[in-house]
C-alpha cells in the first residue's frame, strides 16, 4: 500500500438544530470547505479524482450530494462523486474510501468529507395520507378527485418524524439513546457520572474556543437569509454548565428509572467537515506540505442494542491491523454520542473481563485524561451524523500539530451496531 | 437550393422552407436592403404559388439570431422625413404581403429576434419560440428614439392586447420564450433541435378558441372607454420615468391612441410617417450616435501586443466596503468564485452585505432563482489572509485611498499571487503611475475604476501607466466587457477621465451656490438639463469629505482652474457628510432617502438670495466641464471624443438624449460655446473659464469635436 497523506483539513462551524445553520442545505456545509483546501493547496479543479461525502438523513433535492458538492465546490464537471452512508460514521466511511484509492494507487487526489443538515430532515406524510395523494392524482374527473378526497381522516396528517425514525434501530427497535440507557444499566453508570462528563466536555470545548484553538479547523460560513453574516464559531458549547444544574432535566428515554437526558447526550446538529488526501506523487507535483498521514483504519460490528460499544471495537481491531497499542497514541477522540456510552468503552479499555463480554482480549488501558477529547466533544460541540466521521480526523489532526505530537485514533460508535477507528499521524514538527 | 443569396428558399411537400441568415457569415442577420428586397420576392413567389403551398414556414440558418432588426446604418443614413416614412412604408409593404397570403405562416424563432425580427414574426399567422436563452423578442425602437415603423406598433397590440403591447413598445425591453408564449406572442415554444419540425404540426390546425378569461379580458381592452384609460395611464407612466425629456415614447403613444379605429392601411402610414419624423429628430440621431459608440467599444482599439491575453478566470478582491463587496459581487455572477480579503470578520460581512443586496433586485425580479443566489452568494470566499491568491487571475484592489498604504499592500500581495495574474486598484483618485512602483513586475498592474454603486454604473475606466503591458489593458478591456460593462481606456493623471470632468460640475456649484443661487434653483436646473441629479445631491451621494479630498487632489494636479469654494470644506468641519451621515446639502432618512434641504447647510450659505436664469446656471457648470474636455483630449488622456461621451452618460449619467458632453457641444456649435466662456471668463473668473487652446484650435479651423 503506498502512503496517503492528509494535506488540507477543514470543518465548518457546528450549530444545534434549527438555529444559524437551518437555512444551509447540506452541500452547501461542504462545497465551500473543499473549494477552500484545493485553493490553500493550489490544486487545481481539473486534477481531483473524486470526491467522496458521508451523509445520513439524504436531502430528497440533492440524491447524490457528493456529486452535488463536487460541483458547488467548482470542481470539473468530469469529476466524479458520490455518497456514502454508513450512519454516524459515514464521514469516516468516505475517509477511508479515499484512502484505500490512494493507497491503491488508483487515485493521486481526492476530496472528502461529511455534511448534515439535521434541521432540515423532513417530516414524512402518514402511508395513508400518500395514498390518498396518489388517490387523488390518478383520478381523472372532478368526480373521482372529489370521491378520493372524501376518503381523508385527519389523523392521517399526523406525520412521520423521519429524524426519530432515523434514530430508532429497525433491528431491534431500540432508539440510539434507549441503547445508552441499556449500558448504563449493565455497567452500572450513575446519572452523576454521566452530567460529570457532560460538564467536562462542555468546559474543554469553552476553553478551547476562548484561546482560539478552533478557528485553525473551522472555515467561516455565510449565513442568514440574505446570507450576509458569517459563523466562524460553534453554536453549543454552554458557559456555566454544572453537574447541579444538569441534574435538573428530566431522563428523556427511560422517563421513569432512566439516566440518560438531553443533557448528557449529545444535540441534534448541522455540520460539515473535508479533508484532501493525496498520494506522494500528487505531493511532490504540487510541492505540497503534509499535515498528517492516514495509518490505517477499522470498521467492526457488534449487537445493535449495545453500539455504544463499537469504539472499543473498532479501536482494538485498527490496533491489532497495525500493530500499535493505545500507549503509542498521544490523542484518543472517541465520539461522544452518549456521556453513558463513553465511560462504557472507557470501562472496558481497563476490564479485561468486561472487554471480553464483547469478545475482545485485552484490556487496553487507560486513557490518560490530558490525551481524551482534548477540546470536548459532541456533547458539547455537536454531532452532525453524516460528518462526525470526518470531523473527529480534522479536529485531531489539528490538534496533533498544535501539540507537535506524532499519533492519535479516532472513533466512534455507528447506530446500527457497529463501530469505526482510524489512526493518524501528525506529519508537522 | 435557392435563388436567393441572403435567404434561402425550398420547397419541400407543398411546404415553402424560408431560412433567414444564409450565407451570412456574421453572428447577426438584419435586415439590409437585399434582405428586404430578397423578402420582398418570396413574398411574391410565395403569392404566386400559394395553389401549390399549404404553408411556409421561416426559420434561420444561424446559432443565436433570427433576425437581428433593420440595418441600423440603413436608418442612420435617412436625411429627411420623406426618405424615413419611404423607408418604413416599404417594409410596411413587404409585411403586408406575408400578412395576405392565404395559407399559414409560421416564423420559428430561435435567437435574437428584434424589432424589424419581431414585425416580420408578427406579420406570419403563427410565432413559435424555441426554448434557447438567446431566444428574445422585442421592439426596442424606442430605445434609439423611434417608433417601430414596419407595422409593428399595428400588430402587436391585436396579438398580446394593448397593454402588453404598450409595455413592450414603450419600454423596448424583450421578453424570452416562456415569457412569450405567457403573453400569447408565441403560440407554442419547443426546443431549437425541433422547432421546425414541430411547427408542420401547426399547419391545417386553428387557432384555439379564447377562454373565457381571455374573451373577458379582450372584452375588457377592446372598448372606447377603457382604451382610453389605459393611453392615460402609460402616458403618465412615460411622464413619470422619462420626464418628459424624450419625445418617441410620446410620439408612440400619439400615434397608437389616434390609430385606434383606423384601417390597415391608414394605420400603417400615420406609423410609417411617425418613423420618418423621429428617424431625422435630434434626439434619434444622439441615441444612434450613442448606439453606434457602443457598438464600437465591443471592440478593444489597441493597441495590441505580441503575446497572449491573460485569460480571467478567478478573482480576488482587496478590501470589503461598498466597493468591495460590489465587485466581489461582480466577480461572483461571472462565475469567478472571488477570494475576499479584509482585516477582520465585521468587515467582511460589510463586504457580504453589499454584495448580497446587490442580488436582492435581481432575486425579486425572479432574474435570478434562489439557487443561483445561494450558489453565487456562497462562491465569495472571506477570507483575512492571502490562501488561495496563487490561483487568482485578476485582483481588484479597493481598500483605502492611501497611497503609502496602497503600496505596501501591493508589494506584499504581489508575492502571494502568480507571476501572470493581473492585479489592478479601483482607486477613484490617486496615481497609477505611483501605484505601480510598488510591483515588482508593474506591467501586469492597472488601474480598474468602478463606479459606485458598482451594480448600477456600467463604465469602468482602465488606467494605464508607463510600463502596462498591452495584453494586461487587452484582458482587462474583454473582461470589462463580458462582464456586461463599458470600459473605457484612460491614461493616467488626475481624476482620470470622469472625475476630472465631473470636477468643474461639482467646483461650480460650490461657486454659485457662494453668490447665493439657491440649492434648489442650482440642482433643478440641472435636472432639467437632463442630469440625473443634480450636483448637491450628487456630492451627498459620494460623500463630501471624499469630494474635498477629490478636488484637492485635483487642484494640486490641474493648477488654479480646478481650485473649488471653501463651501465643502466647511460642511465637512461641521461633519455633514452627506447621505452616509444622513445629513448633507439635503437631510435623509433611516432608508436614505432624501427629506427635504438641511438647515445647518444653508446656515453656510449667504442670506441674500440671488436669482439667475435656468440656462444661466446651466451653462455655468457645463461649459467648464467642455473646456476640461477639450483639455483631456489635447492631453490624449483618452484618444476619442467618443470616449469622452461614453465615459459620461455611463459614468455619470450625462443625458443621453443629448448625445454626450461633446456632441451637445457640437451641435450648440463651437464657436458659441468658447465666446460664452470667454465671457465667464471676465465676468465670473479668469482661471476657471480660461479656454482651453485646443477648443480654441478647433474653433480656428472651423471643426467639430466629431471631426477629430
Amino acid at each position: 500500500m503506498k502512503p496517503v497523506y492528509i494535506v488540507g483539513a477543514k470543518r465548518s462551524p457546528h450549530a444545534k438544530a434549527g438555529t444559524d445553520l437551518k437555512d444551509v442545505a447540506a452541500p452547501y456545509l461542504g462545497s465551500y470547505l473543499i473549494r477552500h483546501l484545493l485553493d490553500a493547496a493550489g490544486i487545481s479543479n481539473t486534477d481531483v479524482d473524486e470526491v467522496i461525502i458521508g451523509n445520513v438523513g439524504n436531502p430528497a433535492k440533492y440524491p447524490n450530494i457528493g456529486r452535488v458538492i463536487a460541483l458547488e465546490a467548482g470542481l470539473d464537471k468530469q469529476t466524479s462523486g458520490y455518497t456514502v452512508h454508513r450512519n454516524c460514521a459515514s464521514g469516516l466511511e468516505a475517509v477511508s474510501q479515499g484512502f484505500l484509492k490512494v493507497a491503491s494507487g488508483r487515485s493521486e487526489i481526492i476530496a472528502v468529507g461529511g455534511v448534515e443538515n439535521m434541521s432540515q430532515i423532513p417530516l414524512i406524510y402518514s402511508e395513508e395520507m400518500t395514498e390518498l395523494f396518489i388517490d387523488v392524482m390518478k383520478a381523472k374527473s372532478v368526480g373521482d378527485k372529489l370521491k378520493a378526497i372524501t376518503q381523508f381522516r385527519p389523523p392521517y396528517l399526523s406525520p412521520i418524524i423521519a429524524l426519530e425514525q432515523g434514530l430508532t434501530d429497525p433491528f431491534c427497535g431500540l432508539n440510539m439513546g434507549q441503547t445508552a440507557e441499556i449500558l448504563a444499566r449493565e455497567f452500572n453508570i450513575s446519572r452523576e457520572e454521566q452530567d460529570a462528563f457532560a460538564v467536562r466536555s462542555h468546559n474543554l470545548a469553552l476553553k478551547a474556543q476562548e484561546e482560539g484553538r478552533l478557528a485553525e479547523e473551522i472555515l467561516p460560513l455565510a449565513v442568514g437569509s440574505k446570507l450576509n453574516k458569517l459563523l466562524s464559531t460553534d453554536v453549543g458549547p454552554r458557559a456555566g454548565s454544572s453537574v447541579e444544574k444538569l441534574a435538573k432535566l428530566k431522563p428523556y428515554f427511560d422517563r421513569k428509572s432512566g439516566t440518560v437526558t438531553v443533557g448528557n447526550a449529545c444535540p441534534i446538529t448541522d455540520g460539515g467537515s473535508a479533508l484532501l488526501l493525496v498520494s506522494e506523487e500528487a505531493l511532490k507535483k504540487y510541492d505540497l506540505e503534509p499535515m498528517a498521514k492516514i495509518v490505517d483504519y477499522h470498521f467492526h460490528g457488534l449487537e445493535p442494542e449495545r453500539m455504544g460499544m463499537g469504539p472499543l471495537l473498532a479501536m482494538d481491531g485498527v490496533f491489532k491491523r497495525t500493530g500499535m497499542t493505545l500507549e503509542d497514541m498521544d490523542l484518543v477522540e472517541i465520539n461522544e454520542a452518549f456521556a453513558a456510552q463513553v465511560i462504557a468503552v472507557q470501562k472496558t479499555l481497563v476490564d479485561k473481563e468486561a472487554a471480553s463480554r464483547f469478545g475482545v482480549e485485552k484490556a487496553w488501558g487507560e486513557i490518560p485524561d490530558e490525551k481524551f477529547n482534548v477540546n470536548g466533544g459532541a456533547i458539547a460541540l455537536g454531532h452532525p451524523v453524516g460528518s462526525t466521521g470526518s470531523r473527529l480526523v480534522v479536529t485531531m489532526a489539528h490538534e496533533l500539530k498544535r501539540r507537535k505530537a506524532k499519533y492519535g485514533v479516532a472513533s466512534l460508535c455507528i447506530g446500527g451496531g457497529q463501530g469505526g477507528a482510524i489512526i493518524i499521524e501528525n506529519l508537522v514538527k | 437550393m435557392s435563388v436567393y443569396k441572403k435567404i434561402s428558399y425550398e420547397v419541400k411537400e407543398k411546404i415553402a422552407y424560408i431560412g433567414f441568415g444564409y450565407n451570412n457569415d456574421k453572428s447577426m442577420t438584419v435586415l439590409d436592403e437585399d434582405t428586404l428586397k430578397e423578402l420582398d420576392a418570396i413574398a411574391d413567389q410565395l403569392k404566386s404559388e400559394r395553389k401549390n403551398l399549404e404553408a411556409a414556414i421561416f426559420f434561420t440558418h444561424k446559432e443565436r439570431c433570427f433576425l437581428a432588426g433593420a440595418d441600423i446604418s440603413l436608418i442612420s443614413a435617412m436625411k429627411t422625413e420623406a426618405d424615413g416614412a419611404q423607408g418604413a412604408e416599404a417594409g410596411q409593404g413587404i409585411f403586408n404581403k406575408i400578412e395576405d397570403l392565404p395559407f399559414q405562416t409560421i416564423a420559428c424563432v430561435h435567437g435574437v429576434c428584434l424589432g424589424g425580427g419581431t414585425e416580420f414574426s408578427l406579420s406570419c399567422k403563427t410565432i413559435l419560440m424555441s426554448d434557447d436563452k438567446s431566444t428574445i423578442m422585442g421592439l426596442p425602437e424606442v430605445k434609439l428614439g423611434l417608433i417601430p415603423g414596419f407595422g409593428g406598433t399595428y400588430r402587436m397590440p391585436k396579438k398580446i392586447g394593448l397593454p402588453n403591447a404598450l409595455d413592450l413598445i414603450l419600454s423596448g425591453k424583450t421578453v424570452n420564450a416562456r415569457k412569450g408564449k405567457k403573453m400569447g406572442l408565441a403560440t407554442e415554444v419547443y426546443p431549437k433541435e425541433r422547432i421546425v419540425e414541430m411547427a408542420k404540426k401547426h399547419i391545417g390546425r386553428s387557432q384555439k378558441k379564447a377562454n373565457l378569461k381571455e374573451s373577458l379580458t379582450d372584452f375588457a381592452q377592446d372598448n372606447f372607454l377603457s382604451r382610453k384609460v389605459i393611453f392615460q395611464k402609460a402616458r403618465e407612466s412615460v411622464l413619470k420615468k422619462t420626464k418628459g425629456f424624450y419625445q418617441a415614447p410620446l410620439k408612440i403613444l400619439d400615434t397608437m391612441e389616434a390609430g385606434m379605429m383606423k384601417s390597415r392601411s391608414s394605420y400603417l402610414a400615420s406609423e410609417a410617417q411617425a418613423f420618418g419624423e423621429l428617424c431625422v429628430s435630434e434626439q434619434s440621431k444622439n441615441l444612434q450616435h450613442i448606439y453606434w459608440m457602443t457598438e464600437k467599444v465591443k471592440k478593444f482599439p489597441g493597441p495590441k501586443g505580441e503575446g497572449e491575453i491573460p485569460s480571467l478566470k478567478r478573482g480576488a478582491c482587496l478590501g470589503a466596503g461598498t466597493m468591495g463587496g460590489g465587485i466581489a459581487w461582480l466577480m461572483a455572477s461571472n462565475g469567478m468564485a472571488p477570494l475576499m480579503k479584509d482585516l477582520n470578520t465585521e468587515a467582511l460581512e460589510l463586504g457580504l452585505k453589499q454584495a448580497s443586496s446587490n442580488f436582492q433586485g435581481a432575486l425579486k425580479r425572479k432574474k435570478l432563482s434562489r439557487d443561483d443566489f445561494e450558489r453565487k452568494m456562497r462562491s465569495i470566499h472571506c477570507q483575512t489572509d492571502f490562501t488561495g491568491f496563487k490561483k487568482v487571475d485578476l485582483l481588484i484592489e479597493a481598500i483605502v485611498e492611501n497611497m503609502d498604504i496602497k503600496k505596501s499592500v501591493f508589494s506584499e500581495t504581489e508575492k502571494y499571487m502568480r507571476d501572470d495574474a493581473l492585479i489592478t486598484s479601483n482607486t477613484s483618485s490617486l496615481s497609477v503611475e505611483e501605484m505601480a512602483k510598488a510591483l515588482e513586475k508593474s506591467e501586469r498592474f492597472a488601474g480598474l475604476h468602478f463606479f459606485n454603486p458598482v451594480h448600477r454604473m456600467p463604465l469602468v475606466e482602465i488606467i494605464t501607466h508607463s510600463k502596462v503591458a498591452p495584453e494586461t489593458v487587452e484582458a482587462l478591456y474583454n473582461w470589462v466587457l463580458k462582464t456586461k460593462k463599458t470600459p473605457v481606456v484612460v491614461k493616467d493623471g488626475p481624476g482620470f477621465l470622469v472625475n476630472r470632468i465631473l470636477m468643474p460640475f461639482l467646483n461650480e456649484a460650490g461657486y454659485l451656490l457662494e453668490e447665493g443661487v439657491s440649492m434648489k434653483d442650482l440642482d433643478e436646473a440641472c435636472i432639467n438639463f437632463g442630469m440625473p441629479m443634480g450636483p448637491c445631491r450628487l456630492l451627498d451621494e459620494v460623500g463630501i469629505d471624499v469630494g474635498v479630498k477629490v478636488a484637492k487632489i485635483l487642484h494640486d494636479g490641474l493648477g488654479d482652474r480646478a481650485k473649488s469654494s471653501g463651501l465643502s470644506a466647511k460642511m465637512v468641519e461641521k461633519g455633514l457628510l452627506g447621505r452616509k451621515t444622513n445629513k448633507g446639502f439635503y437631510n435623509y432618512d433611516e432608508s436614505g432617502k432624501p427629506t427635504g434641504a438641511n438647515e445647518e447647510a444653508q446656515a453656510l450659505l449667504p442670506s441674500s438670495q440671488k436669482t439667475m436664469s435656468e440656462s444661466e446656471i446651466q451653462m455655468r457648470v457645463i461649459l467648464p466641464m467642455i473646456n476640461e474636455a477639450a483639455i483631456i483630449l489635447d492631453e490624449k488622456i483618452v484618444e476619442t471624443p467618443a470616449d469622452v461621451d461614453l465615459g459620461l452618460i455611463f459614468g455619470i449619467g450625462f443625458p443621453p438624449f443629448r448625445g454626450g458632453l461633446l456632441r451637445y457641444a457640437d451641435s450648440e456649435g463651437l464657436e458659441r460655446i468658447l465666446s460664452a466662456i470667454e465671457k465667464f471668463s471676465s465676468s465670473v473668473d479668469k482661471d476657471r473659464y480660461e479656454p482651453a487652446e485646443f477648443l480654441k484650435g478647433l474653433v480656428a479651423d472651423k471643426k467639430k469635436f466629431y471631426d477629430l
